[in-house]
């Protein structure tokens, strides 16, 4: 068989449902000289047996790769390794492509010599029933600058025919993004682009895809703007920051807020790009991304203190899945030289007394450089990313105490250098070698007037304290960051100190109280029915109990899933005001 | 010729300290001593110290009344109080006042503000000694301090006055011009001075060793509101009822720590630095608002007791006009002369914390 003419390279992943539908449509190519090479990226369903009956069916044709999962890119870089094509088209095994494409955007790239030729692309938003389609450019001639600057679809792999020269010493990176890392870098580099612009390319976006939900390896889209940057052509850098920058500010604002303080990392470490270009200059919406550079964000950075026992597996794993980027920062007792330590922790090392010395060196750790300090016995969640975006942050485990299991700050803040100093001195905390979370509270309360409530509570503008259930217990309710993990629990329970508990339920009672307060203003025509009562006639006092339990379960999930927070979301707006008007207590 | 002196003496502990610096600086004196009827058992002390010849003479004087009746008066309504004057003190006193060279006391009270009067033309200088904080803290004779310093016989004694007598002159504060002089510390071990005062005031070992000591202040004597009762309440949970006490201020006229069952009765008439001195505190530790008291163990013994001040948990005022300067002087205390067991609380947290540290429940 002589070299195809466009080589159509589709990774397969778990794609049993959709799979067809996409070979099909490269195999319906008018352009008879193809190939089709499928590669398999381990999956488990029936994915690959599909892709072996295609190449069964079509051994002319199409080709498969099975191979270990390494994903997208690596399934991409299989196939460009394998391709035979004077041209690379490449689509994503869930997506479809009309007839046409391949020989169009062939025709067009040997007209003119293109390196790369691009169409539009539909986007099909499945479950929503509509359709949108994405003008790659407005005119017929690309001009590159302009089209970094202003175009769509840039990132896109599956919307360009590449020559084969272009993938010459290139390949994806095995990471999330890897098209934004490398495509528009690459179109940078390559001027001689054409454009058909017919939207042959059918993305199907669905709301459950990797790239749309919310996982540690999200950061990656961080790591590809940096690739974007040092690998586009540093000619257009005016033109790739602004790309950047618009595509920042609808991750930041709209896509991904959970990894904003990513993002603005990013900018602060870019700030000369972005605050010196002049396409945001003059882009007023745009230019609200500068805004963000001012916010200060808490280093990527855990900060574990362990002494005289080894940091769990499960608390790496933790963070290799949710944070992937963070600095690890495990310390012990040779962190810091032993003549440098307060005397109270020497004492504490002497006296086997390790909890104490180990909050010490995080601490001092924190303060130095910044970060989040999470001991050994807490498991931490990808929330704990938002935490990023404070400037100090402490949390309750209980109505009155602190956890010292995870808290972070910026680096060199003076509240944490303060609050390290006073291991110098002959305070109780230091005579008594009491935990963190004692000195803590009193030091905010001395210095910041925190009210030790287990409310949540921004001390002084920057110094935010958060509820039990945001760093110390798991209460379902969706703000967990970080909990204990060394009080075990049966499978779907979880642990929650008494104190804590004693709160949760008192402010859900308050809750309902409010709730049942709102409603009772309502009009009787939108208030919802009163249940009925059980029937309590002809039935045992057990199945009278049952039917209470029932109906109690049943009044506290329609509670908990009904209107009453946003019911009472003004009532309790209104509260806080005033609360914050009258007199400290 | 030795000099001619009368020590007036209002309290159990200005007492302590006349009989001190009789024994002191004071040794070569003919000294009367002068109690006043505003300390409690007055009559009996007056007896057991007859027959240790300290003293030429052991007066007693009726005063309480009379301080009581004119203490709040102001301009016209403090005449009264100066006309008569030795027919005054010749009915409040229960014998002739001498001719003295020097007359010590530490209230600036009419009584006081009486002998000013009745010496004012002799030479006769007034030295005032220490009765706890106040005689740090507060410049007594300030014009605009009270109307007795305005009155043309209540301010003559401030014409009087050449020193003030301290245990701990560096602590001064009160602001005045006073030249102030060192009483030398009493030594925790002058056996000889501990027997004496044991039988001056029939001294006799507490029935009850508590650890924790509260000692109480006469805040609802002077009709202060505070918050000390809940202080104590909370220092007692802290510790546990069985080893917390609270001594009562004798001014205060009713023991409303133990009737609010916050304690058991602490023994009456055990006056507390005759308990340091006889070590029965050595082991305890002593908590207060601010009360000298608990700070005399250092100032006058040079000991260093488990000490908790809880003044910056304190709800009120101490004093009605130096409160900030009495936390100047609490303050220099601490930095200056406090040990390594003085503790100063500024959250109940770390109030349960010390007291969990000095031994109470964890």
């Amino acid at each position: 068989m002589n070299d195809p003419k466009v080589s159509i390279i589709i990774p397969v992943y778990q794609v049993e449902g959709f799979l067809e539908r996409a070979v099909d449509s490269a195999i319906a190519q008018t352009l008879t000289e193809k190939e089709i090479i499928l590669v398999d990226d381990g999956s488990t369903d029936g994915s690959p047996a599909i892709c072996d009956r295609y190449a069964q069916a079509y051994p002319n044709l199409i080709r498969v790769i099975h191979q270990e999962n390494a994903g997208l890119g690596m399934a991409r870089n299989a196939g460009l390794d394998l391709c035979r094509g004077a041209y690379i088209l490449f689509m994503d095994s869930d997506d479809t492509i009309d007839p046409q494409m391949c020989e169009e955007m062939y025709r067009r790239a040997c007209a003119d010599g293109d390196e790369i030729v691009m169409c539009d692309v539909c986007i099909h938003y499945v479950g929503e029933d509509r359709t949108s389609t994405v003008s790659t450019y407005p005119r017929r001639e690309i001009d590159l600058a302009d089209y970094i600057a202003r175009g769509n679809n840039i990132t896109y792999s599956v919307n360009k025919l590449f020559a084969r020269s272009v993938w010459e010493g290139v390949r994806y990176e095995k990471m999330l993004f890897e098209d934004i890392a490398l495509i528009p870098a690459l179109v940078t580099r390559h001027p001689r682009i054409g454009y058909v612009p017919k939207a042959f390319y059918h993305y199907y976006r669905r709301p459950d895809t990797l790239s749309t939900s919310a996982v540690g390896a999200t950061s990656d889209i961080v790591r590809a703007f940096e690739l974007f940057l040092a690998g586009g052509n540093p000619r257009l850098r005016q033109e790739i920051v602004y790309c950047i920058a618009k595509q920042l500010l609808w991750n930041i604002t709209q896509s991904r807020p959970l990894f904003q303080a990513d993002f603005i990392t990013f900018l602060q470490s870019h700030r000369q790009d972005f605050l010196l270009n002049p396409y945001i200059g003059s882009d007023a919406r745009v230019k609200k991304l500068l805004d963000y550079m001012k916010t200060p964000v808490i280093p990527d950075r855990i900060i574990c203190a362990h002494i005289g026992r080894p940091i769990p597996e499960a608390y790496r794993a933790e963070i290799s899945r949710d944070f992937p980027y963070a600095e690890l920062i495990e310390a012990d007792e040779t962190t810091f030289p032993a003549e440098t330590l307060p005397e109270s922790v020497r004492e504490a090392l002497r006296t086997g007394k390790t909890a104490y010395a180990e909050e010490y060196v995080a601490l001092r750790i924190l303060a130095q450089q910044g970060g989040i300090v999470l001991a050994p016995e807490m498991r931490a969640n990808l929330n704990l990313k938002k935490l990023r975006l404070n400037t100090v942050f402490f949390g309750f485990e209980g109505q009155e105490a602190l956890t010292a299991g995870c808290f972070g700050a910026v680096a060199d803040h003076y509240a944490v250098r303060a609050l390290l100093d006073s291991y110098e001195g002959a305070c109780i905390h230091n005579r008594a070698l009491l935990p963190l979370k004692d000195r803590l509270r009193d030091f905010l309360i001395l210095n910041f007037h925190l009210k030790p409530n287990g409310r949540k509570q921004l001390l002084k503008h920057e110094i935010q304290v958060y509820l039990p259930d945001v760093l110390a217990y798991d209460m379902k309710d969706g703000e967990n960051c970080c909990k204990r993990a060394d009080l075990p629990a049966p499978e779907g329970f979880e642990v929650i100190g008494e104190s804590a508990l004693k709160m949760w339920s008192d402010r859900i009672l308050e809750n309902w109280a409010l709730y049942k307060q709102a409603l009772g203003k309502l009009p009787p025509a939108q208030r919802k029915s009163a249940p009925e009562p059980p029937p309590a006639a002809g039935i045992s006092p057990a199945e009278l109990e049952r039917a209470l339990d029932r109906r109690t379960q049943e009044v506290m999930a329609a509670y908990e899933n009904s209107t009453s927070w946003r019911l009472t979301k003004p009532v309790r707006a209104l509260g806080r005001i005033i609360h914050r008007g009258g007199k400290n207590p | 010729m030795d000099a001619r002196i009368l020590i007036v003496a209002n309290s159990v502990y200005q007492l302590l300290t006349a009989l001190h610096l009789r024994r002191t600086l004071l040794s070569g004196a003919q000294a009367d001593l002068l109690l006043t009827d505003l300390i409690p058992d007055r009559d009996r002390l007056a007896e057991r110290l007859a027959p240790h010849g300290l003293f030429t003479r052991v007066l007693r004087a009726d005063c309480a009344n009379f301080n009581r009746e004119f203490a709040g008066q102001r301009d016209s309504g403090l005449d009264p109080a100066f006309q008569d004057i030795p027919r005054k003190l010749g009915w409040m006193v229960d014998g002739a006042l001498g001719a003295y060279d020097q007359i010590y006391f530490s209230n600036f009270d009419p009584f006081t503000r009486l002998l000013a009067c009745c010496y004012y033309a002799p030479a006769c200088d007034f030295i005032c000694y220490e009765d706890g904080f106040s005689t740090y803290v507060i410049d007594f004779l300030r014009p605009d301090r009270a109307p007795v310093n305005r009155h043309p016989e209540g301010k003559k004694i401030a014409d009087k006055v050449r020193a003030v007598l301290l245990y701990e002159p560096r602590l001064a504060m009160r602001g005045d011009d006073l030249e102030n002089h060192r009483i030398p510390q009493i030594s925790a071990g002058d056996a000889e001075f501990r027997e004496l005062l044991n039988e001056i005031f029939a001294y006799r070992p507490p029935e009850i060793r508590s650890d924790f000591i509260f000692l109480e202040q006469s805040f609802r004597a002077e009709n202060i509101r505070t918050n000390d009762l809940d202080l104590m309440r909370l220092c007692r949970d802290a510790v546990g009822p069985e080893r917390f006490t609270v001594k009562p201020h004798p001014r205060n006229t009713d023991d409303l720590p133990a009737l609010l069952g916050l304690t058991h009765r602490y023994p009456a008439g055990v006056p507390w630095e005759l308990s340091l001195l006889n070590g029965e505190a050595a082991h305890c530790t002593v908590i207060t608002v601010c009360s000298n008291a608990a700070l005399t163990p250092r100032i006058v013994f040079g000991m260093d007791l488990n000490t908790v001040m809880l003044y910056p948990l304190f709800e009120g005022r101490v004093l009605w006009k130096e409160d900030d300067v009495l936390r100047r002087y609490l303050r220099a205390f601490q930095l200056q002369f406090a040990g390594r067991n003085y503790f100063v609380p500024r959250t109940v947290y770390e109030l349960r914390e010390i007291l969990g540290f000095l031994g109470g429940k964890a």
